[in-house]
């Protein structure tokens, strides 16, 4: 079925693992409307399929790749595609964003989407090419690390086409063949990396797929699509942040500023300052250890560093494994962490919840509550420790469990750092209480992103005040509907953060920036409105240029506001699927480390006060007191 | 005596990584830095502005430009940074 808009293949294939049968999924210009694609359409399609019995290891369980309308098409940063599942960490919906270039060849094969059912009857190779699909026996892959499969994958498709093949591909690890609870999918060198969703593949015993084409990817207007998008690299390019500090420091340059704004993880979030911050930090990454920047395709940031472990070219780390490896089991060793980090994305394992769940152990060894030889700052058996947990030996059998599950077996739940199941970044929330708000309601468990990314106001970026609750829950719900359209378009977060002027970044001290963070959290009525009447955005703002190439390169007639409300679609969506399986307000929580123990114990006011958040978030989200959405919100959605 | 240390992109600029100087106003810091930084390289770019855009920590505390210093003080100077 084609499409009216630019952007779209207008198919979605649905391949049945167990058959090894395929049948076009029907979608139509309406459905794409109001679903978008990406995370968004997956979550439409998985509400559509899933009834809330299913398991997460199960042949029931279904798993979307999808891409968004502005994949491939040359816009900004726009190689993402997500990858959407009932997630075995967290037990509810779940959808992992990934860059690469995968989602550009799924759309150069003819597919917005694919749905994958069943389970193949023994380890398999899924090759795509156009409407052919083989299902190779992976024997040979199944037991191989990330790169040796991925090059393996590399030689067989030469020798299948009999020249140097051009395709997307994907992978899992050991991680997800031994079904860690928070085993990671990897492309290329970019990773699926969060709630698990590499042992989904495992359990369907789906090692790798790699797919190509040569389909043309339709755009609504080229000659604007072309002009938009040129004015658009160059405002990026020249912006302070997205031009300069992140290809330049990428992420890993935010440790040194969390430790100045007390929201550095620190020995397992019991501080928020680490003494060695400065070992550890992106700085002294930059300087001594990055070889070279490296961006997704079509992104004009490259926020990815490329350093050398063992003699060997590697993606260099982000500031969440920097603070969690670093500060967060008091490693002051930064080259450790360089190589532990390329270890963990070879295993196929989410580095967050690996580090955050270490860093549970060594506390609870510390406490006595689980012998396990695991101490602070001990750190020559971490690679090992990194082994047995991806092959399931020894102690690493239990913490491939992660620290929810430890937690609930040893005590220490109040100082396992997870919300629902998934383990938190390394921004500590208790000195940017919005940011423990957003980690707690994410709809996939603790994620920085899909819970609003409110740090950017707490100090990261602007200052307003941390500690206070004022205006921070409609803050935090107007920033994930934000980023949710973003994913759901196809494209990077990060093109968001030139919605900050640049003058408000990189004069701190200047009077407007000043006035900017003292008037912020009395706005909290205004983003309010906002919220609730989106509609009345009806603008291209000149900062956010995502709505207009929504409407030159697919022709929707997209505006701020109808952007916000597609989110917000997104958003209620993923959570109204995941009440099925049983989430409510009782899992938005934190661990009471964070909520009930002040960072700064001559200060109550740092921690985070979420009860009192939650009950404004849910208000101005529609839906009620028990956190699920009511029948009028997911009407006026037009979710039923 | 005055212990200073430079981070984010202000840092990789100058190529001033940490200094001890004896002033007693983070005004009076200004010279001293631009000074340094020219003697690590002839043709830097860096001026009094950068410095202006830094986030200022005295002795863990966020402080201002009008600062005074005292001897013992570790003073941290950040470009400030968003985005992750």
């Amino acid at each position: 079925m084609t499409s009216k808009y630019g952007g779209y293949m207008g198919k979605i294939i649905e391949i049945d693992l167990s058959s090894r049968t395929t049948r076009e999924y029907p979608w139509s210009d309406r459905e794409r409307e109001l679903f978008i694609g990406g995370k968004i359409m997956a979550m439409k399609i998985l509400g559509d399929n899933l009834t809330g019995t299913e398991q997460p290891l199960s042949d029931e369980n279904i798993i979307v790749i999808a891409t968004g309308p502005l994949t491939g098409t040359g816009a900004p940063s726009s190689s993402r595609f997500d990858i959407s599942t009932l997630s075995p960490q967290t037990g509810i919906m779940t959808s992992s964003n990934c860059g690469g270039t995968f989602g550009y060849y799924m759309k150069k094969a003819g597919y917005d989407a694919i749905i994958l059912r069943g389970k193949c009857s023994e380890h398999t190779w899924l090759e795509i090419n156009n409407s052919s699909f083989v299902f190779h026996n992976a024997d040979d892959l199944w037991g191989l690390n990330c790169t040796p499969c991925q090059d393996k994958l590399i030689e067989k498709m030469n020798e299948i086409r009999g020249c140097r093949a051009k395709f997307g591909k994907l992978c899992i690890g050991p991680g997800g063949e031994n079904l860690v609870k928070y085993a990671a999918v990897i492309s290329d060198e970019r990773a699926a990396g969060r709630t698990g969703i590499g042992s989904v593949f495992g359990y369907k015993n789906l090692k790798a797929v790699t797919i190509s084409g040569n389909h043309e990817i339709p755009i609504f207007d080229e000659e604007k699509t072309r002009a938009w998008t040129q004015k658009w690299f160059r405002y990026l390019k020249s912006h302070p942040l997205t031009g300069n500090q992140l290809p330049r420091l990428g992420t890993a340059g935010l440790v040194s500023s969390m430790q100045m704004r007390s929201i550095l993880a620190t020995k397992n979030y019991n501080f928020g300052q680490y003494e060695h911050f400065d070992k550890v930090n992106g700085e002294l990454l930059a300087e001594e250890f990055n070889i070279v920047n490296k961006g997704c395709l079509t992104c004009p940031i490259k926020c990815a560093r490329t350093v050398n472990v063992e003699g060997k070219e590697v993606k260099g780390p982000e500031l969440e494994i920097l603070g969690l490896l670093g500060g967060g089991i008091l490693n002051p060793d930064l080259y450790s962490i360089l190589k532990w980090n390329n270890e963990l994305d070879e295993l196929g394992l989410d580095t967050i919840s690996a580090s955050s769940t270490l860093a549970w152990a060594m506390e609870a060894n510390e406490k006595g509550l689980w012998d396990n030889g695991l101490n602070f700052g001990e750190t020559e058996n971490i690679s090992q420790i990194w082994d047995d947990i991806a092959h399931r030996r020894g102690i690493g059998d239990e913490l491939a469990e992660g620290s929810k599950r430890l937690s609930a077996k040893y005590g220490g739940e109040e100082f396992a750092i997870q919300s629902k199941g998934l383990e938190l970044a390394a921004y500590e929330p208790r000195h940017a209480v919005g940011q423990g708000l957003g980690y707690a309601v994410s709809n996939r468990g603790g994620c920085h992103l899909n819970g609003g990314y409110l740090v950017i106001l707490e100090g990261l970026g602007l200052n307003t005040d941390s500690l206070t609750p004022h205006a921070k829950a409609d803050f935090t719900m107007m920033f994930q509907n934000l980023m949710e359209m973003i994913s759901a378009t196809g494209q990077c977060l990060f093109t968001s953060y030139a919605f900050f002027p640049g003058f408000l970044i990189t004069r701190p001290n200047g009077i407007v920036t000043k006035t900017a963070n003292a008037v912020l959290p009395y706005l909290g009525w205004a983003i309010r409105i906002a919220n609730k009447c989106p509609e009345i955005m009806a603008v291209h703002l000149p900062v956010f240029h995502h709505t207009k190439m929504m409407k030159y390169a697919v022709g929707m007639n997209m505006t701020f506001g109808k952007y916000i409300r597609c989110g917000e679609r997104g958003y209620t969506l993923e959570r109204y699927v995941s009440t099925r399986f049983g989430v409510s307000s009782k899992d938005d929580t934190l661990p009471k480390r964070l909520t009930d123990v002040p960072q700064d114990p001559n200060n109550p006011k740092t921690r985070v006060p979420l009860e009192v958040m939650k009950k404004t978030y849910y208000k101005a989200r529609g839906w009620d007191k028990n956190g699920i959405p009511t029948e009028r919100t997911l009407k006026k959605l037009k979710i039923i | 005596m005055v212990h200073v240390q430079l981070f984010g992109l202000f840092r990789l600029d100058s190529g001033i990584r940490e200094l001890d100087v004896d002033v007693d106003s983070i005004r009076k810091l200004y010279p001293v830095l631009l000074a340094k930084a020219k003697e690590i390289d002839p043709n830097t770019t860096v001026t009094a502005r950068d410095i202006d855009g830094c986030i200022i920590v005295i002795n863990g505390v966020q402080s201002r430009k009008t600062a005074k210093l005292k001897d013992g003080d570790q003073v941290m100077l950040m470009s400030p940074v968003c985005g992750g």
